[in-house]
């Protein structure tokens, strides 16, 4: 891609110490640090707490295979459909990593927040899963092949395939076994008895399908592997949403003659 | 003659460049208070006089707060809105590019301003919405999670998203010369998260339904969520032309303004 004269003589322009031009620029890229910050925060977090939450909410609930199977598919999405404008028009591969800790820091303020202050429940409880290391493997990937094929399969894939590693060690300790009142439960189990969720499903009536510690504990690769599967369609379509959502274009302006502009020919 | 020649290539009278901040502070100062101030209140009241909406308490210290939302925000809005439609620039086509660059930054920043109070719609109160109500059974649509989530959080980034729309396309030639269209989605797609509450609360109220936060009746906030992805597409659309247009009119190869 080859610069146009104006975009050259910009480029030197702000290549030039403590000049205006530079000062522009970078007061716009700081700007744009900040929307993005917020930004991506509110519409991923909200995207991922009505797509998967509950299983990212409770400590009990990060034994099924749900929370290892879809987990991933909805972290996938937002990432994809930014990696479109970061990565391909800017050149940043950092869409994965960006959400990541968004995410992250959202999720933390409000389970601190809502979820500990404010309903009391102990932080043991409410941690929300660790998300960040599969989504910088897609970004990792996609700066190393530069190519959204390539990035589909590795990239897409690794979001799932990292998922459960990633949270492996900080699980762990709650699916030691305890007996309680004579019945064998986890760690996990016995802090949801202890904190009721008196609206929850798990409370009104008791489900537990597709347990994590079916068939002797696998569950969790197969779970794994199909959302990987899942996951680099996912990637691919919502790499596509992405660039459809940027390159929207523009409309006429109807009203464009009340603020002194000259009324498309067309329009006649 | 040397002199006249300095004068043009060094021009005297040029302001050096400076954008005001002051705006986005007052902004981000006046969002984080009012954000602050609803959770202190939620802390207060909530656990207190917030379980029984067929208590005369829940009706004076929860109810009075709902009421009051519904008659500042519109009024709120049409303030705005009005104001930044009826002070419009009428001769846009005369504006100095100096001036464009001025306001262009100036509306990017407020852009910081939207995003935050989106921030609070989007994460902060609405993940608080699930660990209250998966405690608390709810018997009203207005809950102390609800009367600030939907009626206050949504009305202020919706008021700050139209103010924003409507200083671009009065203000801004870019804008104002053909509508953006993903800045319009941008600023409907959230928008839209107001009318989903409807479907929500009638959802609710018709199911009585456990508290499961990623029911399909949730998703209708997910679907328009997914809008404000096409912020990309205005953050394309604004570079591509700052750095293809306007940038290269305001400043010379020394990076110095020339107007």
């Amino acid at each position: 891609m080859s610069l146009t004269a104006d975009e050259a003589r910009l480029l030197k322009a702000i290549s030039v110490p403590k000049s205006d031009a530079q000062k522009v620029v970078r007061t716009l890229d700081w700007i744009v640090v900040v929307i993005l910050l917020f930004a991506v925060t509110a519409a991923f977090h909200i995207h991922f707490m009505l797509t998967a939450g509950d299983w990212d909410f409770w400590v009990d609930w990060k034994d099924r295979m749900y929370w290892v199977t879809l987990t991933p598919m909805i972290l996938v999405i937002v990432p994809a459909a930014l990696s479109y404008p970061l990565m391909h028009r800017f050149g940043l591969p950092i869409a994965g990593t960006v959400c990541g800790i968004c995410l992250a820091l959202g999720e933390w303020i409000s389970r601190i927040s809502g979820f500990h202050l404010w309903s009391y429940f102990p932080y043991s409880m409410v941690w929300p899963a660790i998300v960040i290391p599969g989504l910088m493997l897609m970004d990792l990937f996609y700066m190393l092949f530069r190519n959204v094929f390539l990035t589909t399969i590795f990239g897409g894939a690794s979001v799932a395939l990292a998922f459960a590693p990633a949270n492996w060690i900080i699980l762990a300790p709650y699916h030691v076994p305890v007996v309680y009142l004579e019945q064998l439960i986890s760690v996990a189990d016995l802090i949801g008895y202890t904190f009721t969720r008196t609206a929850t499903p798990e409370y009104l009536r008791f489900i537990e399908r597709g347990t994590l510690r079916t068939f002797g504990g696998e569950s969790t690769l197969i779970s794994t592997f199909f959302s990987a599967f899942v996951c680099m369609i996912l990637f691919y379509m919502w790499w596509r949403i992405g660039q459809f959502l940027s390159n929207l274009g523009t409309i006429p302006n109807q009203l464009k003659t009340m603020v002194g502009l000259e009324a498309d020919k067309d329009e006649d | 003659m040397s002199a006249i020649q300095n004068d043009v290539a060094k021009p005297q009278n040029i302001k050096p460049w400076g954008i005001n901040w002051k705006p986005m502070i007052i902004g981000l100062l006046v969002i984080t208070a009012i954000m602050v101030s609803a959770r202190w209140y939620q802390q207060f009241a909530a656990w207190e006089y917030g379980l029984d909406a067929s208590d005369p308490i829940f009706d004076a210290t929860w109810m009075k707060i709902f009421w009051a939302q519904l008659v500042i925000e519109p009024i709120l809005f049409v303030v705005f809105v009005g104001y930044l439609w009826l002070t419009r620039d009428k001769h846009l086509n005369n504006l100095s590019r100096r001036e464009e660059l001025n306001k262009m930054m100036f509306w990017i920043s407020m852009l910081v301003v939207y995003a935050f109070s989106f921030y609070f719609a989007g994460s902060f109160y609405a993940e608080q919405d699930a660990a209250w109500h998966q405690v608390v059974v709810r018997d009203t649509s207005f809950t102390p999670s609800h009367i600030f989530l939907f009626y206050m959080c949504m009305p202020v980034f919706i008021i700050i998203g139209f103010s924003l729309f409507f200083y671009a396309i009065t203000r801004l030639p870019f804008f104002a010369e053909k509508l953006s269209v993903p800045l319009l989605l941008v600023v409907c797609g959230p928008f839209m998260l107001l009318p989903t509450v409807g479907y929500n609360e009638w959802g609710h109220a018709f199911w009585l339904m456990e508290e499961y936060f990623t029911v399909p009746l949730h998703w209708g906030f997910v679907f328009f969520g997914w809008s404000i992805i096409a912020l990309g597409g205005v953050v394309v659309q604004i570079l591509t032309y700052l750095t293809s247009d306007l940038l290269p009119a305001v400043f010379n190869e020394k990076g110095e303004l020339t107007s």
